[in-house]
């Protein structure tokens, strides 16, 4: 047996993880009758829709005419395992509510971390990079503002791309935060601030 | 007559000073967005998704459904011009646009393009002020049985509609169903597959989805592909086409409309479908069908007039069966939701206002474009000339602020970026994200309808198939089925998606 079509290989063990997962977490859920139908009822039928078509794509990829290499596109299993073994870390040593601000910080810096990892096994730079700059811009919104979380992203992102020109960059960062707190805050009143909460 | 009554009020709707304004806004954005590449009416819409809860329902719809036809227009110039797809309807364009621009033809494609689009908007008004109403009609005698067999056909049309593989497509629908099922169960207060986390407990939003998809997604495969573009920025001159021009493309124009009109209306259709099917007819019907690919001004006017007309008529069924046939539509949905208008037949019935206004507003929308593309074409060209490397920045900044405004809360923001890695996977694995979409819009809503035809039958499966309309729909979805695994007719599908 030979895989001959690497894109089918894949993506009918992604379909059918997805049917057996949902399946079995739906397990948790009454059932019901088909008269009346519990929440786990129709999760379960589509959960085993799912894994069968995956399955048949799955086999396809053994028999199939067009050809595709197994590697699809770069992955860095170490980054998933580090990613994953970080993340439970950081889910078993939540810090309370009353905790001190230190431990929250770290706490939350190991989190990062770990979806960061987790971020970057797939794709190439562009991905990871640019997906870590939305999320940074995401949570650092609130504490920061929009100015800085802006700037973030802007320069961020644009490092994530083939050509980085600093002056080009900085130009388009102070025309965008321009555009973004006249238009989104002071126009439209969406409820964001626009410099760090300590300064306003 | 009736619909002149009711065309009436549209319009005394759609006149409205607020309305005109917003209509502009969204054929204006829909244009700009059309015009640059790398962003489509998915994204844009998603994105200012949150700043129509501020509006009123009515200002809200035309607003959005203007960036939608808009952007029909706005993605030929591009074709033209840079022989990129502004936006994904217009990639047939590319063939014949860029050609004719080539040959220092630039003005004629974008003139005849323009026209017939506008042509095709008119029709395409015309005939959803016509057909919609029986239509909903109908659809108002409908029970869940029925409502699960139409829902049924739907996803199975868009599947068959879709390009690539068909057991991933259907294997991408059911997954989207079960997305769309992340969440507090209605009937049963359960909250499933939530894992205890509280923002999933009120299910995945959509927008997430659809703009980690398509938006997020999108830019990371701009950016893999370097590619070098030649843009002719130069002087476009004579955009009015001659009178042998309009010989030509008449027939094509006519054509092309039918075709769009009729292709909108199919569930799993609008403007993408129908410019790829008019440009194969077209080659297949006209008499110099040498000349295509080479700069016909026929493979400009035939899939220009489709893309447009099926853009509009594809709000049919969004408005009489509340089922949508797209994302865009699929947004659309989520725009009505959150303003609280169930999508369905009573849409009709009892918000007149906001249909007809709608309607009206889609033929002065048109005659807006127009007037802005063929005049201030210029304008649309100066930005062509800004570097991909300058916009992606931009459009990820607006993206973010979007989805981030959606609840105020930055968990939105890392479900749209986790979205984007799937979205990236799933175009790599060759797996269409659209039929995702729209398992994912339909998920919740084919539970429920399912869940109340097996009690009224009392747990009778058989229910599906003694109704009438309901037996109808599901044996249509089977036809379709066979049809396209019926290997001359996989043949053909597979040279028309490759052809483009």
């Amino acid at each position: 047996m030979k895989i001959t079509n690497g894109k089918d290989f894949w993506a009918g063990l992604m379909f059918m993880a997805f049917g057996l997962g949902f399946m079995i977490v739906a397990n948790n859920y009454a059932m019901g009758t088909a008269v009346r139908m519990g929440p786990a009822y129709f999760p379960t039928v589509l959960g085993g829709m799912l894994a069968v078509l995956g399955a048949a794509i799955f086999f396809r990829a053994f028999v199939s005419k067009m050809a595709h290499p197994l590697v699809v596109f770069p992955f860095r299993l170490w980054f998933v395992v580090g990613g994953l073994v970080l993340g439970v870390i950081a889910y078993y040593t939540q810090v309370p509510r009353d905790g001190g601000t230190v431990a929250k910080v770290a706490h939350e810096l190991l989190a990062g971390v770990a979806i960061g990892l987790l971020f970057a096994a797939f794709g190439p730079r562009a991905l990871w990079v640019i997906l870590v700059s939305v999320v940074v811009f995401g949570y650092m919104l609130k504490p920061l503002g929009l100015v800085i979380a802006a700037g973030l992203l802007v320069f961020g992102s644009a490092w994530g791309g083939h050509e980085f020109k600093t002056k080009e960059v900085t130009i388009l960062f102070v025309l965008l935060a321009t555009f973004s707190v006249y238009a989104f805050v002071k126009g439209l009143g969406l409820p964001m601030n626009i410099w760090p909460g300590i300064l306003e | 007559m009736e619909l002149f009554t009711n065309l009436a009020l549209g319009f005394s709707v759609a006149l409205s000073f607020q309305n005109l304004f917003y209509c502009f806004m969204g054929v204006i954005l829909g244009t700009l967005i059309g015009v640059l590449p790398g962003i489509g009416p998915v994204a844009t819409i998603a994105m200012l998704l949150p700043v129509t809860f501020t509006l009123n329902p009515t200002s809200a719809l035309i607003m959005l459904a203007g960036i939608y036809y808009g952007a029909q227009y706005g993605g030929s110039t591009t074709a033209i011009l840079v022989n990129l797809p502004g936006e994904s309807a217009s990639v047939v364009t590319c063939i014949d646009g860029y050609q004719m621009a080539r040959k220092g033809r630039a003005g004629a494609a974008l003139g005849v393009s323009a026209l017939g689009s506008f042509f095709a908007g008119c029709v395409a008004t015309i005939v959803i002020a016509l057909f919609a109403p029986p239509l909903a009609e109908v659809a108002l005698k409908f029970g869940p049985a029925e409502y699960f067999s139409l829902m049924v056909l739907g996803l199975i049309a868009a599947t068959v509609l879709a390009s690539g593989s068909l057991v991933k497509a259907i294997a991408m629908v059911i997954l989207g169903l079960l997305l769309g099922l992340v969440g507090t169960d209605v009937n049963s207060g359960v909250a499933r597959f939530a894992f205890g986390v509280s923002e999933l407990s009120d299910g995945i939003g959509f927008v997430s989805v659809a703009m980690g998809v398509f938006g997020f997604a999108e830019i990371i495969n701009n950016l893999e592909q370097k590619g070098s573009r030649e843009v002719f920025t130069k002087k476009v001159t004579g955009l009015l086409p001659t009178w042998q021009d309009i010989k030509d493309c008449t027939p094509s124009v006519l054509r092309g409309t039918a075709l769009g009109c009729f292709l909108g209306i199919l569930p799993g259709g609008g403007a993408l479908l129908a410019s790829f099917a008019a440009y194969t007819l077209e080659k297949k019907v006209s008499k110099n069908s040498a000349m295509f690919g080479k700069g016909a001004i026929q493979g400009v006017a035939a899939p220009e007039s489709a893309n447009n007309a099926g853009a509009q008529t594809s709000f049919i069924p969004l408005l009489t069966l509340g089922i949508p046939s797209n994302p865009v539509m699929a947004l659309m949905i989520g725009a009505m939701m959150i303003q609280g208008i169930a999508p369905g037949p009573q849409v009709m019935t009892e918000r007149p206002q906001l249909f007809w206004g709608m309607i009206a507003s889609m033929w002065l929308g048109n005659l807006m474009l127009v007037v802005l593309n063929l005049p201030l074409i210029g304008m649309w060209i100066k930005l062509l000339t800004i570097p991909y490397r300058m916009l992606y920045p931009a459009i990820l900044l607006f993206c973010c602020v979007g989805v981030y405004s959606l609840s105020n809360s930055p968990f939105d923001v890392m479900q749209t970026a986790v979205f984007g890695i799937v979205g990236y996977i799933w175009v790599k694995l060759e797996c269409e994200p659209a039929p995702l979409i729209l398992g994912f819009i339909l998920g919740p809503l084919m539970e429920e309808n399912l869940r109340r035809a097996m009690l009224l039958s009392r747990g009778d499966p058989l229910v599906f198939f003694q109704r009438p309309i309901s037996l109808t729909m599901l044996l249509i979805a089977a036809f379709l089925l066979l049809i396209v695994v019926a290997p001359a007719v996989r043949k053909k599908r597979d040279e028309a998606f490759v052809e483009a």
